[in-house]
Protein backbone atom coordinates (compact mmCIF):
# COMPACT_ATOMS: atom_id res chain seq x y z
CA UNK A 1 0.00 0.00 0.00
CA UNK A 2 1.58 3.28 -1.06
CA UNK A 3 0.03 5.27 1.76
CA UNK A 4 0.35 3.99 5.37
CA UNK A 5 -1.37 4.92 7.99
CA UNK A 6 0.34 7.84 9.42
CA UNK A 7 -0.09 9.43 5.95
CA UNK A 8 -3.69 8.99 6.60
CA UNK A 9 -3.95 10.11 10.26
CA UNK A 10 -1.88 13.35 8.94
CA UNK A 11 -4.81 14.24 6.28
CA UNK A 12 -7.42 13.41 8.99
CA UNK A 13 -5.61 15.81 11.14
CA UNK A 14 -5.14 18.47 8.52
CA UNK A 15 -8.84 17.92 7.74
CA UNK A 16 -9.80 18.09 11.59
CA UNK A 17 -7.51 21.08 11.89
CA UNK A 18 -9.47 23.19 9.29
CA UNK A 19 -12.67 21.67 11.04
CA UNK A 20 -11.02 23.33 14.43
CA UNK A 21 -10.15 26.62 12.54
CA UNK A 22 -13.77 27.08 11.60
CA UNK A 23 -15.39 26.49 15.05
CA UNK A 24 -12.94 29.09 16.61
CA UNK A 25 -13.66 31.68 14.01
CA UNK A 26 -17.55 31.64 14.62
CA UNK A 27 -16.99 31.91 18.28
CA UNK A 28 -14.69 34.96 17.72
CA UNK A 29 -17.52 36.09 15.53
CA UNK A 30 -19.43 35.59 17.73
CA UNK A 31 -17.89 37.77 20.18
CA UNK A 32 -20.70 40.40 21.21
CA UNK A 33 -23.38 38.16 20.81
CA UNK A 34 -25.24 37.68 23.99
CA UNK A 35 -25.65 34.40 25.10
CA UNK A 36 -23.93 32.94 23.21
CA UNK A 37 -21.81 29.39 23.76
CA UNK A 38 -18.49 28.52 22.82
CA UNK A 39 -18.37 25.61 20.06
CA UNK A 40 -15.12 23.48 19.86
CA UNK A 41 -13.81 20.57 17.92
CA UNK A 42 -11.55 17.64 19.68
CA UNK A 43 -10.37 16.48 16.70
CA UNK A 44 -6.96 15.10 19.00
CA UNK A 45 -9.17 12.91 21.13
CA UNK A 46 -11.15 11.42 18.47
CA UNK A 47 -7.66 10.75 16.39
CA UNK A 48 -6.01 9.33 19.31
CA UNK A 49 -8.66 7.12 19.73
CA UNK A 50 -8.66 6.21 16.06
CA UNK A 51 -5.09 5.76 16.14
CA UNK A 52 -5.16 3.41 19.03
CA UNK A 53 -7.81 0.65 17.89
CA UNK A 54 -4.20 -1.66 16.16
CA UNK A 55 -5.28 -3.38 13.24
CA UNK A 56 -8.97 -1.66 12.58
CA UNK A 57 -7.25 1.74 13.18
CA UNK A 58 -6.75 2.42 8.93
CA UNK A 59 -10.69 1.83 9.02
CA UNK A 60 -11.18 3.61 11.94
CA UNK A 61 -9.22 6.51 10.64
CA UNK A 62 -11.46 6.43 7.24
CA UNK A 63 -14.90 6.59 8.96
CA UNK A 64 -13.90 9.39 11.42
CA UNK A 65 -15.90 12.67 10.99
CA UNK A 66 -15.62 16.07 12.69
CA UNK A 67 -18.30 18.33 14.27
CA UNK A 68 -18.17 21.18 16.22
CA UNK A 69 -19.51 20.87 19.56
CA UNK A 70 -20.95 23.08 22.28
CA UNK A 71 -18.35 23.26 24.87
CA UNK A 72 -20.12 22.94 27.96
CA UNK A 73 -17.09 23.06 30.43
CA UNK A 74 -16.42 27.12 29.76
CA UNK A 75 -18.28 29.09 31.95
CA UNK A 76 -19.85 32.58 31.49
CA UNK A 77 -16.76 35.22 30.91
CA UNK A 78 -19.50 38.05 30.40
CA UNK A 79 -22.33 39.61 32.11
CA UNK A 80 -24.97 38.68 29.22
CA UNK A 81 -23.83 34.73 29.80
CA UNK A 82 -21.66 35.02 26.80
CA UNK A 83 -19.07 32.21 27.19
CA UNK A 84 -16.18 33.40 24.52
CA UNK A 85 -13.19 35.00 26.01
CA UNK A 86 -11.87 36.86 22.84
CA UNK A 87 -8.02 36.40 24.13
CA UNK A 88 -8.28 33.09 24.69
CA UNK A 89 -9.68 31.98 21.26
CA UNK A 90 -7.43 33.99 19.45
CA UNK A 91 -4.74 32.24 21.56
CA UNK A 92 -6.46 28.84 20.44
CA UNK A 93 -6.67 29.66 16.59
CA UNK A 94 -2.94 30.92 16.57
CA UNK A 95 -1.82 27.43 17.74
CA UNK A 96 -4.43 25.59 15.81
CA UNK A 97 -3.19 27.18 12.81
CA UNK A 98 0.40 26.33 13.70
CA UNK A 99 -0.54 22.85 14.87
CA UNK A 100 -2.02 22.55 10.69
CA UNK A 101 1.26 24.16 9.37
CA UNK A 102 3.02 21.55 11.12
CA UNK A 103 0.83 18.53 9.46
CA UNK A 104 1.03 19.77 6.27
CA UNK A 105 4.56 20.00 6.44
CA UNK A 106 5.04 16.76 7.71
CA UNK A 107 2.60 15.03 5.41
CA UNK A 108 4.58 17.11 2.50
CA UNK A 109 8.33 15.87 3.43
CA UNK A 110 6.19 12.47 3.54
CA UNK A 111 5.21 12.91 0.03
CA UNK A 112 8.71 13.97 -0.68
CA UNK A 113 9.80 10.15 0.36
CA UNK A 114 7.77 8.55 -1.91
CA UNK A 115 8.27 10.88 -4.86
CA UNK A 116 12.30 10.27 -3.92
CA UNK A 117 12.07 6.51 -3.75
CA UNK A 118 9.94 6.97 -7.11
CA UNK A 119 13.24 8.32 -8.77
CA UNK A 120 11.03 11.55 -9.62
CA UNK A 121 12.88 13.72 -6.79
CA UNK A 122 11.71 15.69 -4.44
CA UNK B 1 -15.36 23.61 1.70
CA UNK B 2 -14.07 24.04 5.22
CA UNK B 3 -11.41 26.51 4.89
CA UNK B 4 -13.98 28.67 2.56
CA UNK B 5 -16.57 28.28 5.40
CA UNK B 6 -13.73 30.05 7.87
CA UNK B 7 -13.50 32.92 5.34
CA UNK B 8 -17.44 33.34 5.51
CA UNK B 9 -17.78 32.97 8.83
CA UNK B 10 -15.28 36.03 9.56
CA UNK B 11 -16.77 37.81 6.80
CA UNK B 12 -19.80 37.73 8.55
CA UNK B 13 -18.50 39.19 11.97
CA UNK B 14 -16.42 41.82 9.66
CA UNK B 15 -19.94 43.12 8.63
CA UNK B 16 -21.68 42.79 11.88
CA UNK B 17 -18.57 44.88 13.70
CA UNK B 18 -18.22 47.40 10.90
CA UNK B 19 -22.30 48.20 11.31
CA UNK B 20 -22.02 48.49 15.26
CA UNK B 21 -19.30 51.68 14.34
CA UNK B 22 -21.91 53.16 11.74
CA UNK B 23 -24.56 53.18 14.48
CA UNK B 24 -21.97 54.54 17.17
CA UNK B 25 -21.02 57.13 14.68
CA UNK B 26 -24.24 57.82 13.65
CA UNK B 27 -25.64 57.88 18.05
CA UNK B 28 -22.60 60.55 18.34
CA UNK B 29 -23.41 62.55 15.73
CA UNK B 30 -26.79 62.87 16.89
CA UNK B 31 -25.79 63.65 20.68
CA UNK B 32 -27.03 66.97 20.68
CA UNK B 33 -30.25 66.30 18.22
CA UNK B 34 -33.66 67.54 19.85
CA UNK B 35 -35.69 67.20 16.70
CA UNK B 36 -35.00 63.15 15.38
CA UNK B 37 -37.16 61.85 12.09
CA UNK B 38 -40.22 61.33 14.15
CA UNK B 39 -40.02 65.31 15.56
CA UNK B 40 -38.71 63.70 18.76
CA UNK B 41 -35.82 64.08 20.77
CA UNK B 42 -33.12 61.47 19.29
CA UNK B 43 -32.62 58.20 20.74
CA UNK B 44 -29.80 56.32 21.07
CA UNK B 45 -29.24 53.17 18.84
CA UNK B 46 -28.11 49.58 19.83
CA UNK B 47 -27.04 46.93 17.33
CA UNK B 48 -28.58 43.23 18.80
CA UNK B 49 -26.59 40.96 16.90
CA UNK B 50 -27.34 36.53 16.75
CA UNK B 51 -25.78 33.67 16.08
CA UNK B 52 -26.32 33.08 12.28
CA UNK B 53 -28.11 29.87 11.14
CA UNK B 54 -29.13 29.57 14.51
CA UNK B 55 -33.26 29.76 13.86
CA UNK B 56 -35.06 26.70 13.93
CA UNK B 57 -35.62 26.95 9.98
CA UNK B 58 -32.28 27.17 9.16
CA UNK B 59 -31.44 24.13 11.10
CA UNK B 60 -34.36 22.50 10.12
CA UNK B 61 -33.70 23.05 6.46
CA UNK B 62 -29.86 22.27 6.81
CA UNK B 63 -30.55 19.13 8.42
CA UNK B 64 -32.80 17.75 5.54
CA UNK B 65 -31.11 18.98 2.89
CA UNK B 66 -27.50 17.53 3.70
CA UNK B 67 -25.80 14.06 5.58
CA UNK B 68 -23.34 16.18 7.26
CA UNK B 69 -24.89 17.19 10.80
CA UNK B 70 -26.13 20.71 11.11
CA UNK B 71 -23.32 23.27 11.71
CA UNK B 72 -23.76 24.90 14.36
CA UNK B 73 -21.19 27.92 14.09
CA UNK B 74 -22.35 29.88 10.86
CA UNK B 75 -20.93 32.92 11.67
CA UNK B 76 -22.81 36.09 13.30
CA UNK B 77 -25.84 38.06 11.79
CA UNK B 78 -27.59 41.33 12.87
CA UNK B 79 -30.97 40.54 14.62
CA UNK B 80 -31.89 44.32 14.38
CA UNK B 81 -30.71 47.84 15.60
CA UNK B 82 -33.38 48.86 18.23
CA UNK B 83 -33.55 52.13 20.01
CA UNK B 84 -32.50 52.80 24.08
CA UNK B 85 -35.56 53.22 25.66
CA UNK B 86 -33.85 55.01 28.69
CA UNK B 87 -35.34 58.38 29.49
CA UNK B 88 -33.89 61.67 27.77
CA UNK B 89 -32.57 63.99 29.72
CA UNK B 90 -33.27 67.09 30.77
CA UNK B 91 -31.32 70.09 30.16
CA UNK B 92 -32.23 73.81 31.20
CA UNK B 93 -31.93 75.50 28.28
CA UNK B 94 -35.01 78.53 28.14
CA UNK B 95 -33.55 79.64 25.27
CA UNK B 96 -34.10 76.37 23.18
CA UNK B 97 -36.59 76.50 20.62
CA UNK B 98 -37.58 73.26 21.58
CA UNK B 99 -37.74 74.17 25.53
CA UNK B 100 -41.03 72.97 27.43
CA UNK B 101 -42.87 75.78 29.58
CA UNK B 102 -40.43 75.21 32.34
CA UNK B 103 -37.72 76.22 30.57
CA UNK B 104 -36.04 72.23 29.71
CA UNK B 105 -35.20 70.88 27.09
CA UNK B 106 -35.37 67.06 26.29
CA UNK B 107 -32.21 66.16 24.81
CA UNK B 108 -31.13 62.57 23.52
CA UNK B 109 -30.19 59.77 25.57
CA UNK B 110 -26.52 59.28 24.30
CA UNK B 111 -23.45 59.23 26.39
CA UNK B 112 -20.56 59.93 24.58
CA UNK B 113 -18.42 58.13 26.78
CA UNK B 114 -20.31 54.56 26.43
CA UNK B 115 -20.02 55.15 22.56
CA UNK B 116 -16.28 55.69 22.57
CA UNK B 117 -16.29 52.56 24.98
CA UNK B 118 -18.47 50.60 22.55
CA UNK B 119 -16.52 51.89 19.34
CA UNK B 120 -13.15 50.36 21.20
CA UNK B 121 -15.01 47.19 22.06
CA UNK B 122 -16.36 47.22 18.06
CA UNK B 123 -12.70 48.22 16.71
CA UNK B 124 -11.08 45.36 18.67
CA UNK B 125 -13.43 42.51 17.82
CA UNK B 126 -13.02 44.04 14.04
CA UNK B 127 -9.41 43.18 14.17
CA UNK B 128 -9.24 40.07 15.94
CA UNK B 129 -11.79 38.71 13.06
CA UNK B 130 -8.91 39.83 10.24
CA UNK B 131 -6.67 38.31 12.44
CA UNK B 132 -8.74 34.85 11.94
CA UNK B 133 -9.28 35.77 8.11
CA UNK B 134 -5.29 36.02 8.09
CA UNK B 135 -5.22 32.44 9.63
CA UNK B 136 -7.90 31.11 6.83
CA UNK B 137 -6.14 32.52 4.35
CA UNK B 138 -2.68 30.74 5.59
CA UNK B 139 -4.02 27.41 5.95
CA UNK B 140 -5.61 27.40 2.74
CA UNK B 141 -2.53 28.29 1.04
CA UNK B 142 -0.20 25.65 3.26
CA UNK B 143 -2.80 23.09 2.18
CA UNK B 144 -1.97 23.92 -1.64
CA UNK B 145 1.59 23.57 -1.01
CA UNK B 146 1.20 19.57 -0.69
CA UNK B 147 0.39 19.99 -4.53
CA UNK B 148 4.27 21.18 -4.95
Amino acid sequence: MLFDTTQLALERAIEGAGTRHEALAANLANANTPGYQRVDVDFHGALASAIGRGEESREALHSLSFAPAQDASAGAVRADGSTVDVDSESARLAANALEHQAAVQVAHARIGILKAAMGTGI
Amino acid sequence: MSLFGGLEISASALTAERLRMDVVAENLANAQTTRGADGQPYRRKEVVLQERGGSFGASLSAAMNSSRPPSQGGGVEVAGVVEDQTPLKRVYDPGHPDADADGYVAMPNVDTVTEMVDLIGAQRAYEANVTAMQASKQMFARTLELLR
